[in-house]
């Protein structure tokens, strides 16, 4: 039979692993690991919460996981990836989202270090080394007015939250998270909030 | 049509929860639970337990399929496991052995 392309459609969602030698396309989502030779597209709206070995990369949708490419990766205007990225060409289109370290280097090195990581940990908690993201140039301006605004109310309403019972679940009304209620929290994306935490 | 296809030369090793048309031409192993209809081509492998609206198959298939409304192996089918589904059809040539159960 001709050889169809592989489409992970919008309303299917797929965990473990999925190696293969042929193009796929991920419309909806994949979390654990992926293993391919040739093009891994993620399109918009689509989630990959996995380790990537793959041959090109294009990503319109959101990736988090280690990414190592052996050809290429592009970064599409709509794109929100968070990971360290090994390949030996790299696009970035103005628009994406981008956290994580680049090795442009030596490939074969890169994998070596990813899968000897993955072997240390379990796949499924493996999360890249998160930093802080660096404030964006459009939103820069935007973020300091914020945080001007919001710096005298965070502390006060981090108090409000802790004195009262510890054993009772914290209450609905205040920032939850006083820790990132700051110029962090002001300037990080939605979708980003979850994964940022403090060393 | 916002369908999933396993292309032949993919090999999935885990677990598929689709809202949709699902349909395989390479190698599954692991849990495939399926909407609408889920079709094994020929050449596939699938060794998973299934649950579906359809199942249609003419490949290898391996585990239990509980099929919603219907069941079909058509002549390259090769089937092993207990097969759940009111209507069962099964093509001459097919190859199927395990239970059946129809609800009677």
């Amino acid at each position: 039979m001709a050889d169809k392309e592989t489409v992970i459609g919008s309303d299917t969602r797929i965990s473990g692993e999925v190696r293969g030698e042929e193009d796929l396309v991920v419309r909806g989502r994949i979390d654990g690991k992926i293993q391919l030779t040739q093009t891994l597209t993620v399109e918009k709206g689509a989630t990959v919460q996995a380790d990537l070995d793959v041959g090109h990369l294009v990503v319109l949708g959101a990736v988090v996981g280690t990414i190592v490419a052996s050809e290429s990766v592009k970064l599409m205007s709509t794109a929100r990836v968070v990971g360290d990225l090994a390949s030996p060409r790299l696009t970035m289109e103005a628009g994406a989202a981008y956290r994580g370290r680049v090795d442009m280097g030596d490939i074969a090195a890169a994998r070596a270090a990813a899968s000897s990581r993955a072997v240390q940990r379990p796949a499924v908690s493996e999360k890249p080394a998160i930093r802080p993201a660096p404030p964006r140039m459009a939103t820069l301006a935007k973020a300091i007015v914020a945080t001007k605004a919001s710096a005298p109310v965070a502390p006060a309403a981090a108090r409000s939250t802790v004195t009262p019972s510890a054993s009772v679940p914290a209450p609905a009304s205040p920032p939850a998270f006083p820790r990132v209620a700051g110029a962090m929290g002001a300037m990080t994306p939605a979708w980003a909030k979850k994964k940022i935490r403090r060393r | 049509m916002a369908n999933t296809v396993i292309g032949s030369s993919i090999v999935i090793d885990g677990e598929i929860t689709a809202e949709e048309s699902l349909t395989i031409l390479g190698t599954v192993k692991g849990k495939i639970s399926v909407a609408q209809n889920l079709a094994v081509e020929a050449g596939a492998t699938v060794e998973a337990d299934v649950e579906a609206q359809t199942v249609t198959v003419n490949g290898r298939l391996t585990g239990n399929v509980v099929a919603r409304e219907r069941l079909e192996l058509k002549p390259e089918a090769k089937m092993v496991g207990d097969a759940k589904s009111p209507r069962i059809v099964i093509a001459d040539g097919a190859g199927f052995k395990g239970n059946v159960d129809m609800d009677v």
